[in-house]
Protein backbone atom coordinates (compact mmCIF):
# COMPACT_ATOMS: atom_id res chain seq x y z
CA UNK A 1 0.00 0.00 0.00
CA UNK A 2 2.81 2.31 1.09
CA UNK A 3 4.18 1.49 -2.18
CA UNK A 4 1.55 2.14 -4.22
CA UNK A 5 1.25 5.47 -2.70
CA UNK A 6 4.74 6.52 -2.66
CA UNK A 7 4.23 5.42 -6.41
CA UNK A 8 1.06 7.77 -6.74
CA UNK A 9 3.78 10.69 -5.38
CA UNK A 10 6.23 10.05 -7.51
CA UNK A 11 4.38 10.14 -10.75
CA UNK A 12 1.98 13.42 -9.51
CA UNK A 13 4.88 15.69 -10.22
CA UNK A 14 4.72 14.23 -13.75
CA UNK A 15 0.95 14.68 -14.00
CA UNK A 16 1.02 18.28 -12.54
CA UNK A 17 3.84 19.44 -14.94
CA UNK A 18 2.10 17.60 -18.13
CA UNK A 19 -1.52 19.67 -17.01
CA UNK A 20 0.85 22.53 -17.01
CA UNK A 21 2.34 22.24 -19.69
CA UNK A 22 -0.93 22.21 -21.62
CA UNK A 23 -3.14 24.58 -19.76
CA UNK A 24 -0.33 27.66 -19.16
CA UNK A 25 -2.79 29.70 -20.35
CA UNK A 26 -6.14 28.25 -18.73
CA UNK A 27 -4.49 27.98 -15.20
CA UNK A 28 -1.83 30.35 -14.76
CA UNK A 29 -2.08 33.12 -17.18
CA UNK A 30 -5.76 34.60 -16.74
CA UNK A 31 -5.82 33.55 -13.07
CA UNK A 32 -3.09 35.06 -11.79
CA UNK A 33 -1.83 37.64 -14.43
CA UNK A 34 -3.64 39.17 -17.41
CA UNK A 35 -1.00 37.57 -19.74
CA UNK A 36 1.63 35.35 -20.18
CA UNK A 37 4.14 36.43 -17.49
CA UNK A 38 4.75 33.51 -15.31
CA UNK A 39 6.65 30.46 -16.43
CA UNK A 40 5.67 27.72 -13.98
CA UNK A 41 6.81 25.10 -16.62
CA UNK A 42 10.43 25.97 -16.00
CA UNK A 43 10.40 26.52 -12.15
CA UNK A 44 8.81 23.06 -12.03
CA UNK A 45 11.64 21.68 -14.38
CA UNK A 46 14.49 23.24 -12.65
CA UNK A 47 13.11 22.64 -9.07
CA UNK A 48 12.87 19.01 -9.53
CA UNK A 49 16.13 18.60 -11.41
CA UNK A 50 17.56 20.69 -8.92
CA UNK A 51 16.46 18.89 -6.34
CA UNK A 52 15.64 15.42 -7.30
CA UNK A 53 17.80 14.01 -10.82
CA UNK A 54 16.36 10.95 -11.35
CA UNK A 55 12.43 12.30 -11.31
CA UNK A 56 12.02 13.83 -14.56
CA UNK A 57 14.03 12.18 -17.26
CA UNK A 58 15.31 13.67 -20.41
CA UNK A 59 12.81 11.32 -22.41
CA UNK A 60 10.11 12.72 -20.63
CA UNK A 61 11.54 16.23 -20.81
CA UNK A 62 11.56 15.74 -24.38
CA UNK A 63 7.86 14.57 -25.39
CA UNK A 64 6.29 17.23 -23.39
CA UNK A 65 8.50 19.71 -25.15
CA UNK A 66 7.32 18.38 -28.34
CA UNK A 67 3.67 18.28 -26.95
CA UNK A 68 4.03 21.76 -25.82
CA UNK A 69 5.34 22.94 -29.03
CA UNK A 70 2.62 21.66 -31.17
CA UNK A 71 -0.05 23.12 -29.12
CA UNK A 72 1.58 26.84 -28.90
CA UNK A 73 2.71 26.77 -32.33
CA UNK A 74 6.55 27.25 -31.56
CA UNK A 75 9.10 25.67 -33.73
CA UNK A 76 9.02 22.21 -33.12
CA UNK A 77 12.07 20.93 -30.75
CA UNK A 78 12.62 24.34 -29.60
CA UNK A 79 11.09 23.39 -25.91
CA UNK A 80 12.32 20.02 -25.15
CA UNK A 81 15.65 21.15 -26.05
CA UNK A 82 14.64 24.53 -23.43
CA UNK A 83 13.76 21.91 -21.51
CA UNK A 84 16.24 19.57 -21.73
CA UNK A 85 19.01 22.24 -21.37
CA UNK A 86 17.43 23.88 -18.37
CA UNK A 87 17.90 20.28 -16.55
CA UNK A 88 21.13 19.78 -17.18
CA UNK A 89 22.54 23.13 -15.79
CA UNK A 90 20.20 22.59 -12.90
CA UNK A 91 21.76 19.50 -11.93
CA UNK A 92 25.24 20.32 -12.59
CA UNK A 93 24.57 23.83 -11.26
CA UNK A 94 24.07 22.01 -7.65
CA UNK A 95 26.52 19.29 -8.49
CA UNK A 96 29.04 22.28 -8.34
CA UNK A 97 27.87 23.64 -4.82
CA UNK A 98 28.93 21.75 -1.85
CA UNK A 99 26.25 23.97 0.37
CA UNK A 100 22.43 24.14 -0.71
CA UNK A 101 21.21 27.33 0.73
CA UNK A 102 18.37 29.01 -0.80
CA UNK A 103 20.24 31.76 -1.83
CA UNK A 104 22.74 29.60 -4.00
CA UNK A 105 19.51 27.59 -5.33
CA UNK A 106 18.17 31.33 -6.66
CA UNK A 107 21.32 32.06 -8.12
CA UNK A 108 21.59 28.73 -10.20
CA UNK A 109 17.68 29.44 -10.92
CA UNK A 110 18.49 33.22 -12.32
CA UNK A 111 21.88 31.28 -14.31
CA UNK A 112 19.56 28.40 -15.21
CA UNK A 113 16.54 30.65 -16.95
CA UNK A 114 18.15 33.43 -18.93
CA UNK A 115 20.76 30.95 -20.39
CA UNK A 116 17.14 28.69 -21.72
CA UNK A 117 15.73 31.88 -21.92
CA UNK A 118 18.28 33.19 -24.68
CA UNK A 119 18.44 29.83 -25.88
CA UNK A 120 14.78 30.32 -27.06
CA UNK A 121 15.08 33.48 -28.37
CA UNK A 122 18.22 32.26 -30.88
CA UNK A 123 16.41 29.41 -31.58
CA UNK A 124 12.80 31.06 -32.37
CA UNK A 125 14.71 34.09 -34.67
CA UNK A 126 16.83 31.76 -36.31
CA UNK A 127 13.76 28.96 -36.68
CA UNK A 128 10.47 31.55 -37.11
CA UNK A 129 9.26 34.23 -39.08
CA UNK A 130 7.49 35.39 -36.28
CA UNK A 131 8.95 38.61 -34.84
CA UNK A 132 8.64 38.58 -30.75
CA UNK A 133 8.56 41.39 -28.15
CA UNK A 134 11.47 41.68 -25.95
CA UNK A 135 9.91 43.97 -23.08
CA UNK A 136 6.95 40.86 -22.51
CA UNK A 137 9.80 38.30 -22.32
CA UNK A 138 12.03 40.66 -20.25
CA UNK A 139 9.09 40.63 -17.83
CA UNK A 140 8.11 36.66 -18.29
CA UNK A 141 11.71 36.53 -17.10
CA UNK A 142 11.24 39.09 -13.88
CA UNK A 143 8.23 37.71 -12.84
CA UNK A 144 9.27 33.70 -13.41
CA UNK A 145 12.05 35.01 -10.74
CA UNK A 146 9.43 36.69 -7.95
CA UNK A 147 7.55 34.23 -8.38
CA UNK A 148 9.76 31.55 -7.56
CA UNK A 149 10.10 31.73 -3.96
CA UNK A 150 6.52 31.49 -4.24
CA UNK A 151 6.07 27.91 -6.23
CA UNK A 152 9.58 26.18 -4.32
CA UNK A 153 7.97 27.10 -0.70
CA UNK A 154 5.11 25.22 -1.88
CA UNK A 155 6.36 23.07 -3.57
CA UNK A 156 8.81 22.47 -0.64
CA UNK A 157 5.93 21.68 1.18
CA UNK A 158 4.59 19.19 -0.91
CA UNK A 159 7.70 16.68 -1.84
CA UNK A 160 9.75 17.69 1.32
CA UNK A 161 12.95 18.14 -0.10
CA UNK B 1 14.62 1.90 -0.99
CA UNK B 2 11.28 2.08 -2.70
CA UNK B 3 12.48 5.92 -3.32
CA UNK B 4 15.40 5.49 -4.68
CA UNK B 5 13.90 2.75 -6.96
CA UNK B 6 11.50 4.93 -8.17
CA UNK B 7 14.14 7.63 -8.69
CA UNK B 8 16.31 5.55 -10.72
CA UNK B 9 13.26 4.63 -13.53
CA UNK B 10 11.30 7.20 -15.18
CA UNK B 11 8.08 7.58 -16.59
CA UNK B 12 6.12 3.96 -17.85
CA UNK B 13 6.22 3.06 -20.99
CA UNK B 14 9.42 5.17 -21.52
CA UNK B 15 11.75 3.53 -19.05
CA UNK B 16 11.88 0.34 -21.69
CA UNK B 17 12.85 2.05 -24.49
CA UNK B 18 15.64 3.97 -22.08
CA UNK B 19 16.64 0.42 -20.83
CA UNK B 20 17.49 -0.23 -24.41
CA UNK B 21 19.49 3.40 -25.24
CA UNK B 22 22.03 3.66 -23.20
CA UNK B 23 21.96 7.01 -20.91
CA UNK B 24 25.16 8.60 -22.40
CA UNK B 25 23.63 7.75 -25.81
CA UNK B 26 20.29 9.64 -24.69
CA UNK B 27 21.31 13.01 -24.34
CA UNK B 28 23.09 13.67 -27.66
CA UNK B 29 20.26 11.64 -29.52
CA UNK B 30 17.35 13.84 -27.83
CA UNK B 31 19.26 17.15 -28.85
CA UNK B 32 19.69 15.89 -32.48
CA UNK B 33 16.18 14.79 -32.84
CA UNK B 34 15.42 18.16 -31.72
CA UNK B 35 17.13 19.94 -34.38
CA UNK B 36 16.10 17.86 -36.99
CA UNK B 37 12.62 18.71 -35.95
CA UNK B 38 13.52 22.53 -36.23
CA UNK B 39 15.80 22.12 -39.59
CA UNK B 40 12.66 20.86 -40.58
CA UNK B 41 10.62 23.51 -40.07
CA UNK B 42 12.25 25.18 -42.92
CA UNK B 43 12.49 22.63 -45.44
CA UNK B 44 9.24 22.60 -47.76
CA UNK B 45 8.78 18.78 -48.09
CA UNK B 46 5.77 17.71 -48.30
CA UNK B 47 6.52 14.43 -46.50
CA UNK B 48 7.75 16.11 -43.48
CA UNK B 49 4.76 18.99 -43.81
CA UNK B 50 2.20 15.98 -43.81
CA UNK B 51 4.37 13.97 -40.59
CA UNK B 52 3.88 17.25 -38.98
CA UNK B 53 0.16 17.90 -39.39
CA UNK B 54 -0.43 14.03 -38.29
CA UNK B 55 1.57 14.53 -35.57
CA UNK B 56 -0.13 17.52 -34.25
CA UNK B 57 -3.44 16.01 -34.91
CA UNK B 58 -2.53 13.22 -32.97
CA UNK B 59 -1.28 15.78 -29.69
CA UNK B 60 -4.34 18.33 -30.14
CA UNK B 61 -6.99 15.26 -29.83
CA UNK B 62 -4.92 13.77 -26.85
CA UNK B 63 -5.01 16.92 -24.88
CA UNK B 64 -8.85 17.45 -25.43
CA UNK B 65 -9.55 14.02 -23.88
CA UNK B 66 -7.29 14.66 -21.27
CA UNK B 67 -8.25 17.74 -20.41
CA UNK B 68 -12.05 16.78 -20.67
CA UNK B 69 -12.13 15.90 -16.96
CA UNK B 70 -10.71 19.47 -15.96
CA UNK B 71 -13.43 21.53 -19.16
CA UNK B 72 -16.11 19.61 -17.09
CA UNK B 73 -15.25 20.28 -13.79
CA UNK B 74 -14.82 24.06 -14.67
CA UNK B 75 -18.14 23.82 -16.88
CA UNK B 76 -20.29 22.68 -13.70
CA UNK B 77 -18.91 25.95 -11.68
CA UNK B 78 -20.49 27.75 -14.68
CA UNK B 79 -23.61 25.94 -14.55
CA UNK B 80 -24.13 26.20 -10.77
CA UNK B 81 -23.46 30.09 -11.11
CA UNK B 82 -26.88 30.33 -13.68
CA UNK B 83 -29.00 28.30 -11.62
CA UNK B 84 -28.36 30.12 -8.64
CA UNK B 85 -29.07 32.91 -9.79
CA UNK B 86 -32.36 34.23 -8.94
CA UNK B 87 -32.79 37.12 -11.28
CA UNK B 88 -33.79 34.78 -13.37
CA UNK B 89 -37.53 35.94 -14.29
CA UNK B 90 -36.20 39.70 -14.35
CA UNK B 91 -33.43 38.60 -16.59
CA UNK B 92 -35.31 36.77 -18.70
CA UNK B 93 -38.07 39.35 -19.26
CA UNK B 94 -34.99 42.10 -19.92
CA UNK B 95 -33.72 39.68 -22.46
CA UNK B 96 -36.84 38.92 -24.29
CA UNK B 97 -37.44 42.47 -25.27
CA UNK B 98 -33.67 42.86 -26.06
CA UNK B 99 -34.56 40.26 -28.94
CA UNK B 100 -37.24 42.46 -29.62
CA UNK B 101 -35.32 45.36 -30.62
CA UNK B 102 -32.52 43.28 -32.35
CA UNK B 103 -35.68 42.10 -34.64
CA UNK B 104 -37.03 45.12 -35.65
CA UNK B 105 -33.35 46.36 -36.09
CA UNK B 106 -32.78 43.58 -38.13
CA UNK B 107 -35.91 44.09 -40.31
CA UNK B 108 -34.25 48.07 -40.84
CA UNK B 109 -31.25 46.26 -41.89
CA UNK B 110 -32.58 43.86 -43.95
CA UNK B 111 -34.39 46.91 -45.92
CA UNK B 112 -31.23 48.81 -46.50
CA UNK B 113 -29.41 46.12 -47.48
CA UNK B 114 -32.32 45.67 -50.97
CA UNK B 115 -31.91 48.66 -51.40
CA UNK B 116 -27.87 48.63 -51.48
CA UNK B 117 -28.40 45.27 -53.39
CA UNK B 118 -30.51 47.67 -55.88
CA UNK B 119 -28.29 50.34 -56.28
CA UNK B 120 -25.10 48.62 -56.77
CA UNK B 121 -27.21 46.70 -59.53
CA UNK B 122 -28.20 50.06 -60.99
CA UNK B 123 -24.83 51.74 -60.60
CA UNK B 124 -23.16 48.27 -62.08
CA UNK B 125 -20.95 47.48 -58.84
CA UNK B 126 -19.73 44.06 -59.08
CA UNK B 127 -20.72 42.46 -55.22
CA UNK B 128 -17.84 41.12 -53.50
CA UNK B 129 -16.79 37.46 -52.47
CA UNK B 130 -18.89 35.76 -50.89
CA UNK B 131 -18.18 33.93 -47.81
CA UNK B 132 -19.57 31.29 -46.02
CA UNK B 133 -18.89 30.00 -42.29
CA UNK B 134 -18.26 26.76 -41.64
CA UNK B 135 -18.69 26.25 -37.72
CA UNK B 136 -15.75 24.66 -35.53
CA UNK B 137 -15.56 23.81 -32.02
CA UNK B 138 -12.20 25.08 -29.92
CA UNK B 139 -10.46 22.38 -29.02
CA UNK B 140 -7.86 23.66 -27.11
CA UNK B 141 -6.67 27.43 -25.79
CA UNK B 142 -2.58 28.57 -25.23
CA UNK B 143 -0.92 31.02 -24.19
CA UNK B 144 2.55 31.93 -23.58
CA UNK B 145 5.63 34.59 -24.38
CA UNK B 146 5.45 34.20 -27.45
CA UNK B 147 2.29 33.22 -29.29
CA UNK B 148 -1.38 33.31 -28.07
CA UNK B 149 -3.81 30.65 -30.13
CA UNK B 150 -7.03 28.66 -30.84
CA UNK B 151 -6.78 25.38 -31.57
CA UNK B 152 -9.58 24.36 -34.28
CA UNK B 153 -11.49 20.86 -34.68
CA UNK B 154 -11.50 21.61 -38.14
CA UNK B 155 -8.92 20.89 -40.98
CA UNK B 156 -7.84 21.09 -44.32
CA UNK B 157 -10.54 18.42 -44.47
CA UNK B 158 -13.42 21.30 -44.66
CA UNK B 159 -11.29 23.18 -46.82
CA UNK B 160 -9.82 25.75 -44.17
CA UNK B 161 -6.72 27.41 -45.42
CA UNK B 162 -3.96 29.38 -43.99
CA UNK B 163 -5.46 33.29 -43.74
CA UNK B 164 -9.18 32.28 -43.34
CA UNK B 165 -10.83 35.00 -40.97
CA UNK B 166 -12.54 33.47 -37.71
CA UNK B 167 -15.84 35.13 -36.11
CA UNK B 168 -18.19 34.38 -33.56
CA UNK B 169 -21.13 36.17 -34.49
CA UNK B 170 -19.95 38.47 -37.00
CA UNK B 171 -17.12 39.93 -34.17
CA UNK B 172 -13.38 38.95 -35.96
CA UNK B 173 -11.38 36.91 -33.74
CA UNK B 174 -8.20 36.47 -35.32
CA UNK B 175 -7.49 34.12 -38.74
CA UNK B 176 -6.02 30.59 -39.44
CA UNK B 177 -2.32 30.55 -38.69
CA UNK B 178 -1.83 26.57 -39.32
CA UNK B 179 -3.20 23.69 -40.85
CA UNK B 180 -3.26 20.53 -40.10
CA UNK B 181 -5.47 17.38 -42.12
CA UNK B 182 -8.29 17.15 -38.91
CA UNK B 183 -7.52 20.07 -36.60
CA UNK B 184 -5.70 24.10 -37.27
CA UNK B 185 -4.63 27.02 -35.29
CA UNK B 186 -5.74 30.21 -34.99
CA UNK B 187 -4.00 33.37 -34.11
CA UNK B 188 -6.08 35.69 -31.86
CA UNK B 189 -6.08 38.95 -32.95
CA UNK B 190 -4.65 39.98 -29.14
CA UNK B 191 -1.42 37.85 -30.16
CA UNK B 192 2.23 39.72 -30.93
CA UNK B 193 1.88 38.86 -34.25
CA UNK B 194 -1.49 39.73 -35.44
CA UNK B 195 -1.87 42.65 -37.84
CA UNK B 196 -5.20 43.47 -39.03
CA UNK B 197 -6.44 46.15 -41.21
CA UNK B 198 -8.82 48.27 -39.90
CA UNK B 199 -11.46 51.22 -40.65
CA UNK B 200 -13.22 53.48 -38.10
CA UNK B 201 -15.92 53.87 -40.61
CA UNK B 202 -18.05 57.00 -38.03
CA UNK B 203 -14.10 58.90 -39.02
CA UNK B 204 -13.05 57.75 -42.27
CA UNK B 205 -9.76 56.89 -40.68
CA UNK B 206 -7.91 53.35 -41.79
CA UNK B 207 -5.19 51.77 -39.05
CA UNK B 208 -2.83 48.91 -38.24
CA UNK B 209 -4.85 46.67 -35.60
CA UNK B 210 -1.95 45.06 -33.51
CA UNK B 211 -1.80 42.49 -30.55
CA UNK B 212 -0.35 43.38 -27.79
CA UNK B 213 0.85 39.41 -26.57
CA UNK B 214 -1.54 40.28 -23.25
CA UNK B 215 -5.32 40.75 -23.57
CA UNK B 216 -5.60 44.11 -26.06
CA UNK B 217 -4.36 45.43 -29.23
CA UNK B 218 -3.04 48.94 -30.32
CA UNK B 219 -4.33 51.24 -33.15
CA UNK B 220 -0.80 51.75 -35.33
CA UNK B 221 -0.40 54.05 -38.49
CA UNK B 222 -3.45 56.30 -37.48
CA UNK B 223 -3.54 59.55 -39.76
CA UNK B 224 -1.76 62.74 -37.68
CA UNK B 225 -4.50 64.23 -37.74
CA UNK B 226 -7.42 61.66 -36.75
CA UNK B 227 -9.48 62.56 -33.67
CA UNK B 228 -11.37 59.92 -32.23
CA UNK B 229 -14.10 59.26 -29.80
CA UNK B 230 -15.21 56.86 -27.28
CA UNK B 231 -17.07 54.26 -28.36
CA UNK B 232 -16.12 54.88 -32.10
CA UNK B 233 -16.76 51.42 -33.76
CA UNK B 234 -13.36 49.68 -35.47
CA UNK B 235 -14.14 47.08 -38.30
CA UNK B 236 -11.95 44.73 -40.64
CA UNK B 237 -11.12 47.04 -43.87
CA UNK B 238 -10.36 44.21 -46.06
CA UNK B 239 -7.71 46.11 -47.34
CA UNK B 240 -5.27 42.60 -47.56
CA UNK B 241 -7.57 41.22 -49.93
CA UNK B 242 -7.85 38.01 -47.69
CA UNK B 243 -10.28 39.28 -44.56
CA UNK B 244 -13.95 39.86 -45.08
CA UNK B 245 -14.18 43.61 -44.94
CA UNK B 246 -16.92 44.66 -42.44
CA UNK B 247 -16.50 42.60 -39.27
CA UNK B 248 -16.55 44.11 -35.74
CA UNK B 249 -13.51 43.92 -33.75
CA UNK B 250 -14.32 46.08 -30.93
CA UNK B 251 -14.46 49.98 -30.05
CA UNK B 252 -12.19 53.06 -28.90
CA UNK B 253 -11.42 53.93 -25.66
CA UNK B 254 -10.09 57.38 -25.02
CA UNK B 255 -7.59 59.49 -22.18
CA UNK B 256 -10.61 62.13 -22.71
CA UNK B 257 -6.96 64.37 -22.64
CA UNK B 258 -8.42 68.08 -23.87
CA UNK B 259 -5.14 67.86 -26.14
CA UNK B 260 -5.94 66.18 -29.17
CA UNK B 261 -2.43 65.45 -29.87
CA UNK B 262 -1.61 63.76 -26.88
CA UNK B 263 -4.36 61.62 -26.78
CA UNK B 264 -4.29 58.15 -26.66
CA UNK B 265 -6.48 55.25 -27.74
CA UNK B 266 -6.90 51.92 -26.58
CA UNK B 267 -9.45 48.94 -28.55
CA UNK B 268 -12.37 47.30 -26.36
CA UNK B 269 -12.31 44.13 -28.42
CA UNK B 270 -15.71 42.50 -29.23
CA UNK B 271 -15.30 39.04 -27.72
CA UNK B 272 -14.02 38.05 -24.33
CA UNK B 273 -10.69 35.52 -24.41
CA UNK B 274 -10.68 32.51 -22.69
CA UNK B 275 -14.33 32.10 -22.74
CA UNK B 276 -14.66 31.15 -26.41
CA UNK B 277 -16.01 27.58 -27.21
CA UNK B 278 -17.37 27.53 -30.76
CA UNK B 279 -16.44 29.87 -32.89
CA UNK B 280 -16.60 30.15 -37.49
CA UNK B 281 -14.25 30.55 -40.43
CA UNK B 282 -14.87 32.40 -43.02
CA UNK B 283 -14.11 30.86 -46.67
CA UNK B 284 -14.87 32.58 -49.64
CA UNK B 285 -17.89 31.14 -51.77
CA UNK B 286 -16.69 29.35 -54.77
Amino acid sequence: MSTFLEKIRFYSAHIIFVLICINDSILINTWIAPGPIINIKYILVFYFSFFDKGRFSITFLFLVGLIFDSLQGMPFGMTSICFILLSILASYLKQRRTQTNFQNEFIAFVISLLITQITSVIILSYFSPAPFEYLLLAINIIVSLVFYPVLRTLLKVLYNY
Amino acid sequence: MSQNRLARSSTPGVSALQKTISKKFLLPFYIIISFLFLFSEKSDFKAIRFLKALINDGITYSVYIVNAPIKLISDLGGSARQYLNFNIILENKKLKDQIEQLNAEKRELQFFKNENDNLKRVLGIKNKDDYVSIYAKIIHEDTNEFAKNLILSIGSNEGVQLGQAIVLNNVYLGKISEVNLFSSKAMIITDLNSRVPVVIPSRGVNAILKGNGLAGAQLLFLPQNAVLENNDQIYTSGSDGIIKEGLYIGKIITDNKKDIKKRKYSVDLGFKEHQLNYVSVLKVKK
